[in-house]
């Protein structure tokens, strides 16, 4: 009950600290999309039910902060953290290659699913103009994952003296 | 009962999932900007955004202040040796007018007499208790002779005495060994002048009965053939015609500062081509 009482506030947490840091350092030229990574994490780590609350909620709040369309990015990150739930059985997730490797793929399947929903919705292609910062915004993510599933490991092990 | 028991992750997973989509179908037909959940969230994230950005606000200026610091102390230090240096070049062009300005009063000297002059520099004094002298970097080589006048703007200041090869000395009129014999100008009244030392000179065997006043000014009278005459070479501080003797005890301040000759000028013949 704790997990479901303290998760949306540790997501708006999560979420300002993202946002602060992409202005910060990135100038808000590259997003630093720290909740991607948390949700691949949950996917590798934690049931599904938990799981798809957390990135629904996530998905939800960013969509708040953001000023995309309510729900667009809570069902992107629904489907990123079912993708690598079911995944993760067939991957070694402790490697630091595969962890690379699987962000970088799910930071542009993310892009893809966007660029699919707006070219849909509004008849926008994103994917023609900021080709090249989509792709640099995965690269660093994914080169920057690994750090941060050290982190959380780190913060399970704090909290349940066991990883998560 | 047993279908939603065994069924029901699935189940709620598509509950979910049918939400956001009519959700996002929702808020594209009909807009984002009444979502009261959206309002809710963002009151939430606020405080949070403000704590956060006033940390990292706080952090930045101190970092920034640090950076400016280190800058301002790099550009001090660079500004600093800029001054020493500027200071070094100052005082490279102040020596050099400072020698200018000199050079062109002896000039004024040569250009305004008929008289051959040689130029020379001081390269050292003798300030004993009784010797006023200064060695001068010529001698016999260039042309010097015992005895020959010895010139500074704007007057006479002494002769010389021992002239070697390359270096001569020069006996002050300050010196006590030193008399000439001078006129004052006004009114051509005749004495010697001689050397005291630290007290200027003294002009000798003036009458009591003579017009001598202070401020008069003593020229060379060209007796003795030494000097020529009408150079100057002091001027008449004190006049003391109360003490006892026949004669005025007149003390007399010459016009150059013997201790900061650093130029001369030898008069070398008279009437001959300026050199």
């Amino acid at each position: 009950m704790l997990y479901y009482l303290l998760l949306p506030l540790l997501l708006i947490l999560l979420i300002v600290l993202q946002s602060t840091i992409t202005d910060i350092v990135f100038s808000n030229y590259f997003v630093f999309e720290m909740s991607l990574v948390v949700v691949i994490y949950t996917g590798f780590h934690l049931d599904l039910v938990k799981g798809t609350i957390l990135a629904f909620f996530l998905g939800f709040v960013l969509d708040c902060v953001g000023g995309s369309v309510p729900g667009l990015f809570a069902f992107v990150y629904i489907i990123i953290f079912w993708f690598s739930f079911f995944i993760s059985d067939l991957l070694d997730t402790e490697k630091t290659h595969v962890i690379i490797f699987f962000s970088f793929f799910c930071a542009l399947l993310k892009e893809i699913i966007l660029n699919i929903f707006y070219y849909l919705a509004f008849d926008v292609n994103l994917l023609l103009d900021a080709h090249y910062i989509i792709f640099m915004q995965a690269l660093i993510i994914s080169l920057v994952a690994p750090l941060l599933f050290y982190l959380m490991d780190r913060t399970g092990i704090f909290i349940y003296e066991k990883k998560v | 009962m047993f279908f939603l028991k065994k069924y029901k992750i699935i189940i709620f997973i598509s509950v979910l999932l049918v939400s956001v989509l009519i959700m996002i179908t929702y808020n594209l037909k009909y807009g984002t900007d009444k979502s009261f959940l959206r309002k809710i969230v963002l009151e939430t994230v606020s405080p949070a955004y403000e704590v956060l950005s006033g940390s990292i606000q706080s952090v930045q200026d101190a970092w920034l202040r640090y950076i400016l610091l280190v800058g301002i102390q790099e550009e001090n230090r660079n500004l600093k040796k800029k001054i020493n240096e500027l200071k070094a070049v100052i005082v490279t062009y102040q020596e050099g007018y400072q020698e200018a300005q000199r050079l062109r009063k002896l000039l004024s000297i040569s250009e305004n007499n008929k008289y051959r002059f040689i130029a020379a520099r001081v390269i050292g004094r003798e300030q004993a208790a009784l010797s006023r002298t200064v060695l001068i970097n010529k001698g016999s080589s260039d042309g010097l002779k015992n005895g020959m006048p010895v010139i500074a703007y704007p007057g006479l200041i002494g002769r010389l005495i021992d002239v070697s090869w390359h270096v001569s000395r020069v006996l002050l009129f300050i010196d006590e060994n030193s008399n000439i014999d001078a006129i004052v100008q006004r009114n051509r009244t005749q004495g010697i002048v001689s050397g005291a030392g630290s007290r200027g000179m003294i002009f000798k065997y003036i009458s009591k009965t003579q017009d001598v006043k202070e401020g008069d000014v003593v020229v060379s009278s060209g007796m003795g053939g030494v000097f020529p005459k009408g150079w100057l070479i002091g001027r008449v501080i004190h006049v003391d015609k109360q003490s006892a003797g026949l004669f005025l005890k007149i003390n007399v301040a010459p016009f150059v500062d013997f201790s900061k000759l650093e130029e001369l000028l030898i008069l070398s013949s008279e009437e001959t081509v300026v050199e």
